[in-house]
């Protein structure tokens, strides 16, 4: 009982650090600039303005934004697809689909945060990595204990 | 203005008569019911003790509607013909209004590529017929600057074109004044190019109008528009998700029914029963 609770108070955590990592706007900060996947917010003279990004590949840009899209929503249909088995699936069995979106959410997320890493900001000086570039690293590293946790887990036979 | 097609006047007002009558009819029908048609019973007796005011104006309306007689001729004629008189007249006092103005409809915004041809459309809807003193005439502003000039112009059954400006020998009219067309087309652009054009139509006696303009952009290669490539790996990865599910569902149940010849479906027992103990191979 107290394992799944954890699983899926864990789960839940890592839904919600990958929206954060999807949505806010903080993959690059500078002292005057924070950008994200979607926009830019620009400090002039102590205001701030939202621009549309620019000097980007754009191709990559998409890619980084539907992976990231597609992260969040494979990590929130597994854990509609995890309680849904719960109740479903035959005593002794493994939680495979569960685990295996989970896993999907996993590479897309690592492919989102890969790409952002390689193609983007590479001949900067000033300026780093923001909290939503750290938290997309972090919710692929629990995403993929997750989807490891749910491909070993086997419901609990009397 | 100029987004959609010289029909959008005929559509509008078609749309507006719809809505009314559809109205009209609703409250009609509404006021018949909860006033002529006698309440059945709808529940049974022993809820009619706590029963609201909303659940027997709902009652009467459920049974109401469920009454043969609703579905015949109204009771009384008159109140139909007095209301149908009344929405003509609204309607009649509402199109003259828009019907003097000329529409003149371009495009929004053009992209093209650097020494390429681009034809601007310009066409226009008027209530009157087209006459032959039909004029078109286009303007061009560059980006950053205030003033236009004019580049185009049709008139008289003649087009003149741009002889000294920025456009000499490079528009051509490829419109056709009868059908309300006066377009132009513009061959080998520049940067310089880059500006809005606004094209202004007029039609004796139809002169009162908008003009309409359209925004040239004029690029290297052409850019990727926004979200095209996000939403395509989007809707790819999920509908091969739904795929693969609704197969392996299907397959599943297609087993279990035995459709398969009798040698697949002992493999497919055994089959159906391990297929949970192990991974889906996608």
């Amino acid at each position: 009982m107290l394992m799944l609770a954890g699983i899926v108070v864990l789960h839940i955590t890592t839904i919600i650090l990958l929206l954060v990592a999807a949505i806010d706007n903080a993959w690059w900060i500078t002292n005057t600039v924070s950008t994200d996947l979607w926009g830019r917010w620009e400090l002039a003279n102590s205001a701030w303005h939202y621009t549309n990004l620019e000097n980007y590949p754009e191709d990559y840009l998409q890619a980084v934004q539907a992976t990231s899209v597609l992260a969040c929503i494979f990590a929130i249909l597994a854990l509609f697809v995890f309680v849904a088995q719960l109740f479903t699936l035959p005593k002794g069995q493994r939680f495979t689909f569960t685990g295996i979106l989970q896993l999907i959410a996993c590479l897309c997320i690592m492919t989102a945060a890969s790409i952002y890493t390689a193609k983007f900001h590479t001949n900067e000086m000033e300026g780093g990595y923001g909290h939503s570039y750290v938290l997309a690293w972090i919710s692929f590293v629990l995403t993929f204990i997750l989807a490891i946790t749910y491909l070993i887990l086997r419901k609990k036979s009397e | 203005m100029g987004r959609a097609g010289p029909m959008r006047g005929v559509w509008l007002g078609i749309n507006q008569g719809t809505v009314c009558f559809l109205l009209l009819s609703c409250f009609e029908a509404l006021c018949r019911v909860a006033s002529s048609i006698p309440p059945l019973h709808f529940l049974s007796p022993p809820c009619t003790r706590t029963r609201s005011r909303v659940g027997l104006f709902l009652d009467r309306l459920l049974s109401g509607l469920r009454h043969p007689s609703f579905w015949e001729l109204p009771a009384k004629p008159e109140t139909m013909l007095t209301l149908l008189a009344l929405a003509s007249v609204v309607l009649l006092g509402i199109v003259p209004e828009q019907s003097q103005a000329i529409v003149i409809y371009t495009g929004w915004e053009r992209h093209a590529l650097l020494g390429s041809d681009i034809r601007l459309s310009c066409s226009f809807f008027s209530w009157r017929w087209t006459s032959e003193d039909v004029t078109f005439s286009w303007t061009y502003r560059p980006d950053g600057s205030r003033d236009s000039i004019s580049i185009f112009h049709y008139t008289g059954g003649a087009a003149y074109v741009d002889n000294k400006g920025p456009f000499r020998d490079r528009v051509e009219f490829v419109g056709n004044p009868g059908r309300r067309d006066g377009s132009i087309l513009i061959k080998n652009l520049d940067f310089n190019d880059n500006g809005t054009f606004t094209c202004d139509a007029k039609n004796p006696p139809d002169i009162v109008g908008r003009p309409s303009s359209v925004r040239l952009l004029v690029f290297e290669k052409v850019p990727i528009q926004a979200g095209v490539i996000t939403g395509a790996i989007i809707g790819v990865v999920l509908g091969l998700l739904v795929l693969i599910v609704v197969i392996y569902y299907l397959m599943r149940f297609l087993v279990a029914r035995r459709v398969f010849s009798l040698s697949v479906s002992k493999h497919g027992k055994k089959k159906k029963e391990g297929s949970q103990q192990r991974q889906i191979k996608v």
